[in-house]
C-alpha cells in the first residue's frame, strides 16, 4: 500500500538540465497522506518507549517527573506513562533477569529502526549538459542517507540499453560506458525498472547530453 | 493468395558458436536463411566462456546464452525442470510460436520441447546424429529420446538412414519425420582456380561466345591437366581423430595403400585421442615424408587443405550425414568413403568410390580411385558446379519453412502428410493424434507418454505433470503482463519463392 510498481517522473528546470526519478513511492493521494502520519506517529512511539525501557533500567537515579515540564506537555505525557503497556515495559526494563546488554540492544535498534525505516525506494539520475551524469540511490528498508556518484562528461563514452539475465528472467538495464573503468555503471540498480522507463530515460539522457536544443527527442 | 505466414522461431541446442562443429553451423546457416525468408530466429544455447547474456551476432541473429553449468563436451547438465522459468521468460517476451530443438545429446533442447509443449507451443525436433542399441548409454540415451519425442509436433532427420534409426529408437510414426539433408556454402568450397586460358584462338573465341551468351553453369570448363602415371596423387584426410571416425581402419589402411602405389602421399588434419595411433604407425613405417598431418585446424582452413589433394579418404564406422565428403566434393576431389549410415545418400556414384568399413576394402577402394584418376576418368572440374546445384541452405530453409507450415496448420493435413495418409485416417486413427496437429490438452499429452513403458511410462506422466503444475505456478507467480515484450529486429522481406532456390 506504502509502494507501487516503479515509475518515473522527469524534472526539466532548464533545457539543458533533466532529472530521471523512478521510485516505488506512489503518486500523493489522502489515505497515503494518512498512512505516512501514521507511520510518524509509530515511529515516534517506538522512539519514546525505548527511551523509556532505558530510563527504567539505568536511570534509577534520575526522578522521572512530568512536574518541571510546561503543564500542557506534562499533562500528555501524564497518562501515556502510567498507561498499561509502558508501566509493562518498565516492569520488564528494570528485572534484573535480564542482562543489561539485552536490553540496552533491544532498545537502541528500536531508535535504529524507527529512524532509519523508509518504506519505499527511489533512484535517479541527473543530467547536467556539459557537466555530466549524477546517479543517486535512496534504497528501502533501512539505511542512511543517499548513495550519489558523479560521472564527468568527458568521461561518459555512451549511454546504451542492454539485456541480461536476471533471476528468473531477462531484463532491460540502462548502462553508462565510463573511460578508464572495467565495468560499466548501471543507472537505477536495485529497481530495475521496465523497459518503457528505461526506453524513455535513455532518449531524455541521450537528448539532454548530447544533441543540440531538442532535448527530449531520441 | 495471401501472403505466406512468417514465425516466431526459437532454435535450442547446447550446441553453437563460439564452439566450432557441424551442428553449430548447420543452426547458424538454417537460421539466418530462415531470417531471409522473412521469419524471426532467435537461438537458446547455454553459456559458453566468456560468453554469457544476450548477443547480437552481426547479421542480428539474437542468441540467449543462458547461464548454466557444463557437464560433459559442452552438454549442460538434465535438471529436468530448472531452465523452465528462464525459458518461459524467454519465450513470452520473443513471442516464440515454433520451437526448434536440435541434437539428441544436447538436454538443453529436449528440456525445452518438454516446456514448450506445456506452454501450448509448437514444436520441432533435429536429430543430427546415429546411434546404436545395445550398450547400456544408448538405451539410456534412446529412453530420454523416446520421452522428449512423445509429443513432438515433428521430427526433422539429415538422411533416409538417419531417420530409419530415430524412428526406430524413439519409436516415431514414420509419417512425422522428414528428411531434410545438411547443405554447404558452395562458395566456401571452390576448387583451386583453373589454369590460365589457353592462347589456341579457336578455344578463345569459343569462350568468349559462351561468356557472351549463357551463365556458367552450362559452360563446362576444359579438362585440367592429365595426370601422368609418374605425378603424386595427394590423398587428403579431415576428420576428427575419434574411434567412431574410422581412425583405427585408417591407420592399419595407409601403410598398405603407399606400398601399393609408389607416387601417392597423405595429409592428415584433425586432433583426438587416436592421433597417437597415427603417429605410431607412421614412425614404424618411416612414412615421414609421404604423410603429413597437419594436427587441429580451423573450419575456414579445411578448403585451403583440400585443394592441396586429389583424393578425400574417408573411413568413417558411423555417420549421419557426413558434411565434409559434400565440401570435399566442391573442392573437385574424388571421394573414397565407407559405405555406412547415410554417407550413400549423400553424393552421386560418379563423384565417389565405397568400401566396406574394412581394411582390405578401403585398400582396395583406394586403389580403383587412384587408377581412375590416373587413367582421367573422372572429370573432378565439374564437381563444384554440380554440388553447388544439390545442396542450397536457402532450399534446406524452404523445406524447413514446409514443416512449419505443416505443424501449424497452414498447410493441410493431406498436403503435409500425403493423400494416402489422409484417406486412411480411419485405420491409423491411433497415430493420427500424434501426426495430425497435436492436441495440447494435458490428458491427451499423458495419453501419449503414457505408452513409453511400464515403468517409463508412468514416470514420464509423473514429470509431465509436475512440469505442469511448475507452469501454472509461474503463471501466477510472474504474471505474463509483468514481462517486457522485445521490440523485433527489423525484418526482412520475404523473397519470393523460386527466384532464390539456386
Amino acid at each position: 500500500m506504502l509502494t507501487t510498481a516503479p515509475h518515473l517522473y522527469i524534472r526539466r528546470p532548464s533545457p539543458t538540465t533533466a532529472e530521471f526519478t523512478v521510485t516505488t513511492c506512489p503518486p500523493p493521494s489522502l489515505p497515503l497522506r494518512l498512512l505516512q502520519l501514521t507511520l510518524l506517529l509509530l515511529r515516534l512511539i517506538t522512539i519514546s518507549l525505548a527511551l523509556l525501557a532505558l530510563h527504567a533500567r539505568f536511570g534509577h537515579d534520575l526522578p522521572l517527573s512530568t512536574a518541571s515540564l510546561p503543564p500542557f506537555l506534562a499533562n500528555l505525557l501524564q497518562p501515556i506513562l502510567s498507561s498499561a503497556p509502558a508501566t509493562l515495559l518498565t516492569r520488564l526494563a528494570a528485572q534484573d533477569a535480564t542482562p543489561d546488554w539485552l536490553v540496552a540492544g533491544t532498545a537502541l535498534g528500536a531508535v535504529y529502526g524507527a529512524l532509519a525505516f523508509r518504506p519505499h525506494t527511489t533512484e535517479s539520475v541527473l543530467v547536467l549538459r556539459g557537466l555530466g551524469i549524477q546517479t543517486s540511490t535512496t534504497s528501502g528498508g533501512g539505511g542512511w542517507g543517499v548513495q550519489t556518484r558523479f560521472i564527468p562528461t568527458e568521461k561518459i563514452r555512451d549511454v546504451l540499453i542492454n539485456e541480461a539475465f536476471r533471476g528468473f528472467g531477462v531484463r532491460y538495464y540502462l548502462v553508462v560506458v565510463v573511460e578508464g573503468e572495467e565495468d560499466v555503471v548501471v543507472l537505477f540498480p536495485g529497481l530495475l525498472p521496465r523497459r518503457r522507463i528505461v526506453e524513455a530515460v535513455w532518449r531524455g539522457v541521450r537528448g539532454c547530453l548530447w544533441e543540440g536544443g531538442e532535448e527530449g527527442k531520441g | 493468395m495471401p501472403p505466406p505466414a512468417t514465425y516466431n522461431i526459437a532454435m535450442v541446442s547446447d550446441f553453437f558458436f563460439p564452439q566450432p562443429g557441424g551442428v553449430e553451423s548447420h543452426i547458424y546457416q538454417l537460421s539466418t536463411k530462415l531470417r531471409d525468408r522473412g521469419h524471426k530466429v532467435i537461438i537458446i544455447t547455454h553459456a559458453y566462456k566468456g560468453r554469457t547474456g544476450v548477443r547480437y551476432l552481426t547479421n542480428g541473429l539474437k542468441v540467449y546464452h543462458v547461464p548454466f553449468f557444463v557437464l560433459y563436451r559442452s552438454a549442460s547438465f538434465p535438471t529436468v525442470f530448472s531452465f523452465f522459468p528462464i525459458f518461459r521468460n524467454i519465450v513470452l517476451r520473443e513471442r516464440i510460436d515454433i520451437v526448434h530443438g536440435h541434437a539428441s545429446l544436447s538436454s538443453l533442447c529436449h528440456e525445452a520441447i518438454l516446456h514448450a509443449r506445456t506452454m501450448g507451443l509448437r514444436t520441432v525436433y533435429t536429430d543430427h546424429s546415429l546411434f546404436g542399441f545395445a550398450d547400456a548409454a544408448s538405451i539410456f540415451a534412446n529412453k530420454l529420446l523416446k520421452f522428449s519425442l512423445s509429443d513432438v509436433d515433428h521430427v526433422i532427420c539429415v538422411s533416409h538412414t538417419c531417420k530409419e534409426n530415430t524412428v526406430l529408437r524413439a519409436s516415431l510414426d514414420p509419417l512425422m519425420v522428414s528428411v531434410i539433408p545438411n547443405a554447404v556454402v558452395a562458395e566456401n568450397f571452390k576448387p583451386l582456380d583453373p589454369p590460365p586460358p589457353p592462347t589456341d584462338p579457336y578455344l578463345q573465341s569459343q569462350q568468349q561466345h559462351h561468356s557472351r551468351h549463357n551463365s556458367s553453369s552450362r559452360y563446362h570448363p576444359p579438362p585440367s591437366r592429365p595426370l601422368g602415371p609418374h605425378d603424386t596423387i595427394t590423398i587428403v584426410v579431415i576428420s576428427r581423430l575419434f574411434y567412431n571416425k574410422g581412425t583405427d581402419l585408417l591407420t592399419a589402411a595407409i601403410p598398405r595403400i603407399l606400398e601399393n602405389h609408389p607416387h601417392t602421399r597423405f595429409i592428415i588434419a584433425g586432433d583426438g585421442p587416436k592421433a597417437i595411433d597415427l603417429e605410431q604407425m607412421i614412425e614404424q613405417n618411416v612414412l615421414q615424408d609421404r604423410v603429413e598431418m597437419l594436427g587441429p585446424i580451423r573450419h575456414e582452413e579445411v578448403r585451403d587443405v583440400m585443394v592441396r589433394g586429389h583424393i578425400y579418404l574417408h573411413p568413417s564406422l558411423t555417420e549421419a550425414f557426413g558434411t565434409v565428403i559434400v565440401e570435399a566434393a566442391s573442392c573437385g576431389l574424388y571421394v573414397v568413403c565407407t559405405q555406412v549410415g547415410g554417407i550413400p545418400e549423400v553424393l552421386p556414384s560418379h563423384m565417389t568410390v565405397f568400401a566396406k568399413p574394412e581394411e582390405d576394402d578401403l585398400v582396395a577402394a583406394t586403389g580403383r580411385a587412384i587408377a581412375a584418376l590416373r587413367a582421367n576418368k573422372v572429370r573432378t572440374e565439374l564437381f563444384h558446379e554440380q554440388v553447388k546445384s544439390m545442396y542450397s541452405w536457402t532450399n534446406v530453409a524452404t523445406r524447413t519453412e514446409r514443416v512449419y507450415n505443416g505443424i501449424s496448420g497452414a498447410i493441410s493435413e493431406a498436403e503435409f502428410y500425403g493423400y494416402d495418409a489422409a484417406n486412411g485416417a480411419g485405420s491409423w486413427s491411433a497415430t493420427r493424434g500424434r501426426s495430425g496437429v497435436q492436441s495440447f490438452a494435458l490428458i491427451d499429452r499423458l495419453k501419449r507418454y503414457y505408452g513409453c513403458g511400464i515403468w517409463a511410462g508412468k514416470l514420464f506422466c509423473l514429470c509431465v505433470i509436475v512440469d505442469y503444475l511448475i507452469f501454472l505456478f509461474l503463471e501466477l507467480w510472474f504474471p505474463r503482463d509483468s514481462i517486457d515484450i522485445c521490440p523485433d529486429w527489423p525484418r526482412k522481406q520475404r523473397k519470393t519463392d523460386g527466384k532464390d532456390d539456386g
